[in-house]
């Protein structure tokens, strides 16, 4: 195994809050900018991103809030930020570990509103140090947390889960053979199962059955999964183009340039989405019920992905290519557009994790061959 | 008439002057952080800072419209929705500020709409306040009446229609009354559940004379309002999107229309309450067991040709038509086998089958089904008995006002 590189987190999208996104200068920050975190540099292995504060986690186990909620917390092993509720996981005594849930107002002193022994994974994870931690999904597996009551939900055992993402009204569940299935509101088509129902437990992808999903990722109201193969799937609401589909916005100012089948611009199969000749909004596509595969440059694999509200970022193998944030600009945008600032400065991106209106990345250099 | 700076200063006028009075009485669900948001846009706007202000109001639009479709919208928190109006209050009046041009006081117009629409009353209803300041302002900049024609509705020359008039002979009519009194309506009508045409209830309302798509530009012509496209909302192409009624009126009513466009199931009389002056509430509305200010009214505005699938409804309607005819069939509940409504949540109320062109192969007992029709025409109230399933087309350019009551 080669040396370990140590690389450098970096940030951006919505800081108003003041939380560690570079400079922090503002509201917003349209590029890329290195992370410097409260407290000088730290070691960090997670990053968990609530709207309003981001939970950093170090590979020493301490938990450093930053934004509108503040506070470190010692002998944590991963957190889990949203607004309504901090989650911690805390070695306990013995071979134990104990689920904490804090008011993020409350800087982790005092007391945590409720606290409970939980069981350790049954085989520690061989953990890479840019490993995402499993919360919401608690490491027995046999349940998760949610942010609104009852916060302790169990899973059936039968379900093996592996990952578990929540988003703005659903649940995203992956397993340990590589199936997905999910549950909750499904008004905008983010469960998958090509309606527009509700389903109260847990209903397996059909569309997706036979193909081994590595990960998945829950967005407010859209889902991704990325298949072992690096191929990514994705469904839900694509009203600001978060599905890289063409969305209404864009095509009626005649700004979109995505079609409903092959997005690339390699001039095979490319269909101008723009304006039609009878001065027609180009179509676009609102709500898709069921996966569809997206459509990254030809012969490029995708190895992460990761959801915000309204915005998808995708990492893949050959130079770290991103959807929309991070261009230097605030465009919305419907297709795939590869983060130039990492290509530019020669780093490798190895993980990417968005909080709700931001994106966080971290990277290494580039080996020089 | 009236220079930017006036509109300013009556703004100004009509907004809170001090932090204590800039401030909503939120509950639990709103965290911490929105409250600080709040706090900082009521204190950028009250320090005169408008464009930080326009920048916070953006944060706290979004991310109350975040919150405004999460889970089903009757399950939406109110303290949501007036954290949104909020936003819209201080972003309309911020926009508003001088020299403020006609686009801008469009957008500001359109941000009081959009508080009116998705948001919840707050600071004593001072969005209408606004928005009524605003499009008088508009208005008085504007030549009166735009619109190439002063044709009255319904004597628009022909355009390719091969509109299908139901013979309604052949067909079982629901019955006429003239003014019944409320004892004789609720005796034979409402506690049996049947269907009746009153007439002579609703024609000296002022809207029967003094509507026409002038008069409707000149009192809405600017304000924003949902509009449903396609030829019905049980089709795939079918959408929602918002736009002026100048722009509906133009794109899908004066033009050659490509699609069907209607204003359909609006409370446009609480968007506008001037409007409300020239409907009133059937008086037979007071034999039901809810108070006046629940009885929903809704405006249904829309070219000839707009279709509302066969469909019931979980309350009373009085069905007042204004503006043109229509087409309607009502089949009873007891019917409701027949009809083949879908089994998802979703449209669990609406039929599968297509009225007018039937899947008789798909539904075959739907041709059995008795049913009654009739032509509502202008001056007419139709009474839709609760969860009567009930089929609507439009006949001519059309405006109808329903009243929704228990």
């Amino acid at each position: 195994m080669d040396e370990e590189r140590r690389g450098t987190w970096f940030g951006f999208g919505f800081c108003g809050f003041g939380q560690a996104l570079g400079s922090g200068l503002g509201r917003q920050v349209h590029s890329p900018e290195p992370l410097r975190t409260p407290g000088g540099s730290l070691d960090v292995c997670r990053v968990s991103a609530s709207w309003s504060y981001t939970a950093f986690v170090t590979r020493g186990g301490r938990v450093q809030l930053s934004g509108a909620a503040g506070g470190t917390a010692d002998g944590c092993t991963d957190a889990w930020a949203s607004e309504e509720l901090l989650v911690l996981l805390r070695a306990g005594p013995g071979a134990g570990a104990e689920l904490q849930a804090w008011a993020p107002g409350s800087a982790m002193r005092g007391d945590p509103l409720w606290s409970q022994a939980v069981q350790e994974a049954e085989h520690g994870p061989s953990r890479d140090e840019t490993q995402a931690g499993l919360l919401p999904l608690l490491p027995c597996a046999r349940a998760y947390v949610s942010p609104r009551p009852p916060f302790y939900r169990p899973l059936a055992p039968t379900l093996r889960a592996r990952r578990l993402e929540l988003g703005a009204e659903h649940a995203l569940l992956l397993d340990a053979a590589g199936q997905v299935f999910s549950w909750g509101a499904g008004r905008h088509g983010q469960l998958g199962h090509g309606t527009l129902e509700a389903e109260p437990e847990p209903r397996l992808l059909e569309a997706l059955q036979g193909l081994r999903m590595a990960e998945v990722a829950a967005g407010g109201w859209h889902s991704v999964c990325l298949s072992e193969t690096g191929d990514i799937y994705i469904w839900g609401w694509n009203e600001s183009g978060q599905l890289a589909l063409p969305t209404k916005s864009l095509a009626e100012d005649g700004k979109t340039t995505a079609e409903a089948s092959g997005l690339e611009e390699d001039g095979s199969e490319v269909k101008r989405g723009s304006a039609g000749e009878d001065g027609a909004p180009a179509p676009f596509i609102a709500v898709q019920p069921f996966p569809a595969l997206l459509d990254l440059s030809p012969g490029s694999e995708a190895v992460k992905v990761s959801c915000g509200s309204r915005h998808t970022a995708v990492l893949t193998s050959e130079w770290g290519k991103y959807g929309q944030l991070g261009h230097k600009d605030t465009t919305t945008l419907d297709r795939p557009c590869r983060v130039e600032y990492f290509v530019d400065k020669q780093l490798q991106v190895r993980t990417v994790s968005c909080g709700p209106w931001n994106t966080y990345v971290y990277a290494v250099e580039k080996e020089k061959s | 008439m009236a220079g930017p700076s006036t509109l300013w200063e009556t703004l100004q006028a009509l907004l809170p002057h001090t932090k204590e009075e800039l401030k909503l009485e939120l509950g639990e669900k709103v965290e911490g952080s929105v409250l600080m948001l709040l706090q900082e846009a009521a204190d950028l706007f009250l320090g005169g800072q408008r464009r930080e202000c326009l920048q916070t109001c953006e944060v706290l639009l979004d991310y109350s419209w975040e919150k405004l479709n999460t889970g089903p919208w009757q399950d939406v928190d109110k303290d949501w929705r007036r954290v949104y109006a909020f936003g819209c209050l201080l972003k309309a009046v911020c926009l508003c500020e001088p020299p403020g041009d006609a686009t801008s006081v469009a957008a500001a117009l359109k941000a009081c709409d959009m508080g009116l629409l998705m948001g919840a009353a707050i600071l004593g209803d001072i969005l209408l306040k606004v928005a009524a300041v605003l499009q008088k302002h508009l208005l008085s900049g504007k030549r009166p009446a735009p619109g190439p024609s002063q044709e009255p509705p319904g004597t628009k020359k022909a355009r390719n229609d091969h509109v299908p008039i139901p013979d309604v002979t052949t067909e079982r009519t629901v019955p006429r009354l003239h003014c019944p009194s409320l004892q004789y309506f609720k005796k034979h009508f409402l506690v049996p559940g049947r269907p009746v045409i009153l007439e002579g209830v609703a024609n000296h309302w002022p809207c029967m004379k003094k509507w026409s798509l002038e008069y409707i530009q000149e009192v809405a012509g600017c304000r924003t309002v949902p509009v449903e496209v396609g030829s019905r909302y049980t089709d795939e192409e079918w959408s929602q999107t918002l736009m002026t009624v100048n722009e509906f009126i133009s794109k899908y009513i004066r033009e050659e229309p490509k699609d069907i466009g209607y204003l359909a199931q609006h409370q446009l009389f609480d968007q506008i309450p001037e409007l409300k002056q020239d409907i009133s509430i059937p008086d037979y509305c007071c034999l039901g067991d809810g108070e006046e200010e629940e009885i929903t009214i809704n405006a249904w505005f829309g070219p000839q040709g707009t279709v509302s699938p066969l469909h019931q409804d979980p309350q009373q309607n009085f069905l007042a038509q204004v503006m043109g005819r229509k087409y309607i069939r009502l089949y009873s509940p007891q019917e409701s086998e027949a009809l083949y409504p879908h089994d998802t949540h979703l449209l669990h109320n609406t039929s599968q089958v297509d009225v007018e062109n039937p899947d008789l192969e798909k539904f075959p007992r739907f041709a059995e089904a008795p049913f009654l029709s009739c032509v509502l025409s202008p001056g007419e109230v139709l009474f839709i008995p609760v969860k009567h399933w009930h089929y609507v087309r439009a006949l001519d350019l059309s405006f109808s006002v329903s009243f929704w009551w228990s």
